[in-house]
């Protein structure tokens, strides 16, 4: 019983059974839950972020200004999960306001790495990439601002996708970012995150920049997909054994890659920082004059700088977005379907060494888990998380397929033909 | 490279000022992180030369048409 489609043959109550068996003996050692107290509708068990808000229902966002906050309506995504027949088993843990790379959590205690519990879930939604990694649910929903989907999906060894700006309603989840905030499916496949995107996606009249772009059926086939990598950048740049993963599993994906030269990740990033901590300041605003010492030191600096960018060097950059997407749609796509890159270039740090009483590193440890993340959100595209292996030390490697806007169908059909070929996404850590 | 957003780099003075002036207080020693940090930030998005060649006319709402037209 490794999949959605096996479980939906499983009677709801063995199936509510095996997953309560399994959190009981895990929870403890990662601390992938936050509360429990989720609807009882029968299904295949998922949970997610405590971001997503349930009318009802405490949605702490991780923090401990929301820790006690009840929400009022239910968000859009799990009310689209609750009519397709999915049961949520609770609230997950998250980095605090979603706006945190690693898991860490100094509110509700640190999400840990089912593979090692010493290394970072990533995040932000670490209870996402943990639990599902453990077979805690069947699948969890998360956000992506700047990788918050993919960082725990790959540091975790679960699939996770991103999905284009406007593709999935953000109504009644927690905004971060509204240029850049996402909402995507971590699972133990691509044919279950397709099964998930098909639940959640599509037009919603609440959410404002909801697309109205038709909604493609994401189990549909495609063969003759053209993968583009840039080979050499990576050679160069990643950890040797997450570059020697991801380029076996480029040999697995196509007999003829398209090479081509990288987008210009660094500076992508930049602006997707800029974006970022102005809108993110614009949110906490009140809280961050009315209460800043409620939240941690981390999250707090983080804050403190959006407030330093200049409107106009914000918009600015906002300006250039149209013309970014369009320079990665015609340089780095080409003719290609899809660009080929390492979710992670590095090896994971450990908690100890991104945690508040990480060394002078911590900065550079952290720039380079996110490096090739963030571009993503700038450009506004899709992008699929798919584990490629293990380092020498056991930890996950994951690759990155990233594609035109409106895009998943083809990300989750390469993702699906990668996993009938492999077998790194159907591991289980001991 | 663009001028408006590299014009200057703040000092830490400027930054504290700013978010003074915004009702932010910040903790002793983190206005000189953070002019260090924005400084190089705001120079490495600047240094975009996708900035210098925008139209007069690009707004940041043409994004929303873009990724449609672009799928």
């Amino acid at each position: 019983m490794n999949s959605i489609a096996e479980a939906r043959r499983v009677a709801p109550e063995e199936l509510r059974r095996t997953c309560e068996k399994r959190i009981e003996q895990w929870q403890p050692r990662i601390n992938a839950f936050l509360g429990f107290e989720g609807n009882t509708l029968a299904g295949v068990p998922l949970a997610h972020k405590d971001m997503f808000y349930r009318a009802g229902r405490v949605s702490s966002c991780g923090s401990k200004i929301r820790r006690d906050w009840v929400a009022g309506e239910t968000a859009a995504a799990l009310e689209r999960l609750d009519a397709a027949g999915f049961a949520d088993l609770g609230r997950l843990n998250m980095s605090e306001f979603a706006y945190g790379p690693t898991g860490h959590n100094e509110h509700f205690g640190d999400c840990r790495n089912p593979w090692n519990p010493d290394y970072i879930t990533g995040g932000s939604s670490s209870g996402s990439g943990a639990a599902v990694a453990a077979r805690l649910v069947f699948g969890a929903l998360g956000s992506d601002t700047g990788g918050s989907v993919r960082l725990p999906a790959a540091a975790c060894g679960v699939t996770g996708l991103k999905t284009t700006w406007g593709r999935v309603s953000r109504h009644g989840a927690m905004p971060l970012s509204h240029s850049l905030d996402t909402i995507g499916p971590l699972a133990r496949s691509a044919e279950d995150c397709a099964l998930l995107l098909q639940a959640i996606a599509g037009h919603d009249a609440r959410d404002p920049i909801s697309s109205r772009e038709s909604v493609d059926d994401y189990s549909k086939e495609h063969s003759g997909l053209r993968i583009a990598v840039s080979s050499a950048w990576i050679e160069r740049n990643a950890q040797p054994e997450v570059a020697a993963a991801v380029l076996s599993a480029v040999k697995v994906m196509t007999k003829t890659p398209v090479e081509v030269p990288p987008p210009d990740f660094d500076t992508l990033s930049a602006h997707c920082l800029v974006v970022m901590q102005s809108e993110a300041a614009a949110q906490h605003a009140r809280w961050m004059r009315e209460r800043p010492g409620d939240y941690s030191s981390a999250v707090r600096a983080r804050l403190e700088s959006g407030f330093a960018i200049p409107a106009a060097a914000y918009l600015e950059v906002l300006r250039a977005r149209a013309a970014s997407l369009e320079r990665f749609c015609a340089q780095t796509l080409g003719n290609a379907d899809v660009y080929l890159l390492p979710a992670i270039a590095v090896h994971l740090p450990t908690r100890e060494q991104t945690g508040p009483r990480g060394g002078a590193d911590m900065p550079k440890l952290l720039a380079d888990v996110t490096r090739l993340t963030r571009w993503v959100n700038y450009l506004g595209v899709p992008a699929l998380v798919v584990p490629c292996g293990f380092d020498s030390r056991g930890l996950p490697i994951a690759l990155q397929l990233v594609g035109r806007p409106f895009s998943e169908a083809k990300l989750l059909a390469a993702g699906r033909a990668f996993q009938r070929e492999t077998d790194w996404h159907t591991r289980v850590p001991a | 490279m663009n001028k408006v957003t590299t014009a200057e780099a703040w000092s830490a003075e400027a930054i504290e000022a700013a978010l003074a002036a915004q009702g932010i207080a910040l903790a002793s020693g983190r206005a000189e992180r953070l002019a260090r940090g924005q400084a190089a930030l705001l120079g490495a998005a600047a240094a975009d030369p996708v900035l210098g060649g925008l139209e007069f006319e690009a707004d940041a709402t043409g994004f929303a048409h873009a990724i449609s037209r672009l799928k």
